[in-house]
């Protein structure tokens, strides 16, 4: 019976969807929160331990694959966007601005979830409660390219702050899933072991090589006349070969399957080609995804649970709001760079669920468990707010430009 | 042939006992599911060469990477796969039944139901005479009373007239065929699955009553099928008519909406003892016959039915009991060869009492030979059922059903290329 009201609510939300979606401007939030897949969450969520428990721990055991196949989809389409032929159009300025970005938010999230953490859980060991703070401080570091991506067409002047922006989305998601990448090589061993450095790093080449070597494979397999359905095999196997090998040696899903999607693009030259394909299997894995993340997430609330969403809230909006002038003149930015301008990067999407979901399952203890639904609670909250910021800020700052 | 070893190397340094202790083993089901997509798929498509079914490869690859070959995939990761096979299935049999066109089987009907009638009796009776008189050779009927050698025989034909709907769809989608012999094999196969719910349920109450007579001729067994088979295809109908609904309404995430069906069909069976086979033949066969948008429906599951036949298929390789075959293998092939007898002689009965073209009547049969799936699950019901007996059949049929899953798919194929209407479909 729990199996067809979980269905009814499934043809429920299409049906809204479909109701909704097609009435609406592209940047409401209402809309993006349908249309970017976020109420598929809620749909995990009802299904999960939390709700009907259809999607209860076992057949979540039984469903592994899937969220291994979502986590590493994410990760090789966010790599396979990273194609250095793409990239070199932009000017050194932009590169070293992401960098910049990227190092302030993380150092900023990175301290004070830090003291907050040591503060609210004085009995945990500081190894872990600085590794949180740490993995905290990456993830506000990175940004969804999707809020920007659907909003294209619906911005009417198209100018340079809307370039840098893409521009900075794309590549912020590289700095924090690559940083996540050294944290955890070395984050696997408590401090008082032996040999750390070497470990670490033999994880962190294994992380990189592995997905380097299949990314090769890959484009071996494809560089002969392929084709949909024998690409579609060799996608999907070998995205799940490679985020089922970092689950199975216990690292990130999400930097090796970037890694691999880094590889193939730039060794192939079949992107037109392989485009189609996935776009038309993205949607499927993607929300199947968001309702394996939905059903992962175990609902809880607690003042400090609800301090730490406030703090990632305000730290999302500050750390990139506030250094913006200041950038401006460490680089001498040729394009001016207002507070507002920070606005455009609330967003963390469906890179920054993944980002929360490939941790716990690396790392699964209770202060991961932690991390994830701060993660979710604070994701979800600014992604509703998010279409404003992108109103507020690039909307009006390529217009002002034109004028 | 350079990335099927690359890959194979590499997933032989990623399991070997060197980087051992720095796994979890208990995370192993992705890893084995991405080898075994690539590597199953390139295995298949090496063969393809030699002319065999891509399938064929698929399960050959699942038997090589299996638990009783190189052990890639573990028995722990079957079983943490059954959730994927089971939605593979689903997926498969909404195919099947989408297949299952009134319009172009309204002509077939009286054949199909010939050959379906006529392969179960036959099939029923060669394998009761095959017990008395070859009982000697085996082993734990040796000491059993004439009733024993009954019971056990019956159950043994009952679970031999089924043909797998699942590599028959596969093999028809592969080879893109279409066309009488295509229609007839599906068609058979299909309704038999059905039939062969019903008569198992009577040959298990026989076979009860008549080898442990304390228990008595038992008539409840009538109102469980009633429940399981009459659910399904409740369950079947309803499902079918959400699909019809939610193509005309919402059109929207068709693909989700499918991969839910699929789940939920799994989930309901597995949780209150239906079928998800028929279930979704059920739901793909209203969908595809009493709706405009069942065409789009269907075809949006093939074009990605290599990846799910690959899962399907690898796995069900890598689920064949070896064990059982090396232990019975004898006796199995002789059953696998009585059995391919008996399945001609039954579809040249029932071809030729409904006045079928000769080459029906003669090569027909072909088509008839793979076995699974519903031959697995009920060879378990057995097992508990006998306990005297039950580990040796159970150990023969698995056996049986290994060499037939090998050799039905090629042996259906090489019948759709005689019969030349491998490649025919538009």
């Amino acid at each position: 019976m729990r199996a067809i009201y979980a269905f009814g609510l499934l043809i429920l939300i299409a049906f809204l969807g479909a109701r909704f979606i097609t009435k609406r401007k592209v940047l409401s939030p209402i809309n993006y929160f349908f249309s970017a897949g976020f109420i598929y969450i809620f749909l995990g969520l009802s299904l999960g331990r939390s709700g009907f428990n259809i999607l209860s721990p076992s057949v979540l055991t039984g469903l592994t694959p899937l969220i291994s196949l979502g986590l590493g989809w994410v990760g090789f389409l966010f790599g396979f966007q990273l194609e250095a032929k793409y990239l070199r159009r932009f000017p050194r300025k932009y590169k070293n601005l992401s960098f910049l970005q990227f190092l302030f938010v993380f150092l900023l999230g990175g301290l004070i979830f830090s003291l907050a953490l040591k503060q609210f859980f004085p009995s945990e060991r500081t190894f872990l409660l600085y590794g949180i703070g740490l993995a905290f401080g990456l993830l506000l570091s990175v940004n969804s390219p999707t809020l920007l991506s659907m909003a294209s067409s619906a911005i009417p002047k198209r100018g340079n702050y809307h370039y840098l922006a893409r521009f900075l989305v794309s590549v912020s998601g590289f700095w924090g899933i690559f940083g996540l990448a050294i944290f955890s090589s070395f984050w696997h061993f408590p401090i008082f072991e032996s040999k750390i450095f070497l470990r670490g790093s033999l994880l962190l080449m294994f992380s990189s090589g592995f997905p380097i070597l299949i990314g090769y494979l890959f484009h071996v397999l494809t560089k002969k006349k392929t084709s949909e359905e024998q690409m579609l095999v060799y996608l999907l196997g070998l995205v799940f070969f490679v985020s089922g090998a970092s689950f199975y040696f216990n690292l990130l899903p999400l930097y090796m399957s970037m890694v691999l999607g880094i590889t193939f693009s730039n060794l192939t030259r079949i992107h037109e080609k392989l485009y189609p394909l996935l776009l038309s299997t993205e949607k499927p894995l993607y929300i199947t995804f968001l309702i394996l993340v939905g059903a992962l997430w175990e609902v809880y609330f607690d003042y400090r649970l609800a301090l730490l969403v406030g703090l990632m809230i305000l730290l999302r909006f500050m750390a990139y709001i506030l250094p913006m002038p200041l950038f401006k003149v460490i680089l001498d930015f040729p394009l001016n760079l207002p507070s507002r301008f920070g606005l455009s990067f609330l967003s963390s999407g469906g890179i920054g669920l993944a980002f929360a979901v490939s941790l716990k399952l690396a790392f699964p203890l209770p202060l991961t468990d932690l991390f994830l639904s701060v993660a979710l609670f604070g994701i979800l909250i600014t992604e509703l707010v998010s279409p404003w910021g992108v109103r507020m800020s690039i909307f009006k700052l390529d217009k002002e430009e034109k004028k | 042939m350079i990335p099927l070893l690359l890959i194979f190397v590499l997933m032989l340094i990623l399991k070997s006992s060197i980087l051992l202790p720095f796994a979890n083993p208990d995370q192993s089901t992705s890893i084995a599911l991405g080898f075994i997509l690539v590597f199953a798929y390139l295995f298949g498509s090496h063969l393809k060469r030699l002319s065999l079914p891509l399938i064929t490869g698929f399960i050959l690859a699942g038997i090589l990477c299996g638990p009783y070959v190189l052990k890639f995939i573990t028995p722990s990761d079957v079983q943490d796969l059954d959730l994927l096979d089971g939605l593979a299935l689903s997926l498969i049999a909404l195919t099947a039944g989408g297949e299952m066109n009134i319009q172009r089987l309204k002509g077939r009907f009286k054949s199909i139901s010939a050959i379906v009638f006529f392969q179960t009796v036959i099939v029923l009776l060669g394998f009761v005479l095959l017990g008395f008189f070859g009982r000697s050779f085996i082993s734990f009927l040796e000491e059993g009373t004439l009733l024993q050698v009954f019971a056990f025989s019956l159950l043994l034909g009952t679970l031999s007239t089924p043909t797998s709907p699942a590599t028959t769809i596969a093999i028809i989608t592969e080879t893109k065929a279409s066309g009488k012999y295509t229609d007839l094999v599906l068609g058979s196969a299909v309704v038999k699955d059905f039939f062969v719910i019903v008569i198992f349920a009577f040959s298990l109450s026989i076979s009860k009553s008549v080898a442990m007579p304390s228990h008595g001729f038992d008539l409840s067994f009538l109102l469980q099928i009633l429940e399981e088979v009459g659910g399904s295809i409740l369950i079947g109908l309803f499902i079918g008519g959400g699909i019809i609904l939610y193509l005309k309404y919402i059109k929207r995430d068709v693909t989700i909406f499918i991969l839910s069906v699929a789940f939920f069909s799994y989930q309901i069976s597995h949780n209150y003892g239906y079928h998800p086979l028929l279930i979704c033949l059920i739901a793909g066969f209203l969908a595809e016959n009493f709706s405009a948008q069942g065409k789009r429906l269907i075809s949006a599951i093939e074009k990605s039915s290599i990846p799910i036949y690959v899962v399907f298929f690898a796995l069900s390789g890598a689920s064949l009991n070896l064990g059982a075959l090396r232990q019975t293998w004898l006796l199995a092939l002789i059953c696998v060869v009585w059995r391919g007898v008996l399945k001609f002689s039954g579809t040249f009965f029932g071809a030729r009492i409904t006045q079928e073209e000769a080459g029906v009547q003669k090569w027909a049969w072909a088509g008839f030979i793979s076995q699974a799936g519903v031959a697995l699950g009920m060879a378990i019901v057995v097992e508990h059922n006998f306990p005297e007996w039950g580990d040796e059949f159970m150990a023969l049929v698995l056996a049986v059903i290994a060499i037939n899953q090998i050799i039905g798919p090629i042996f259906l194929q090489r019948l759709l290329f005689k019969v030349k209407e491998a490649g025919k479909k538009p």
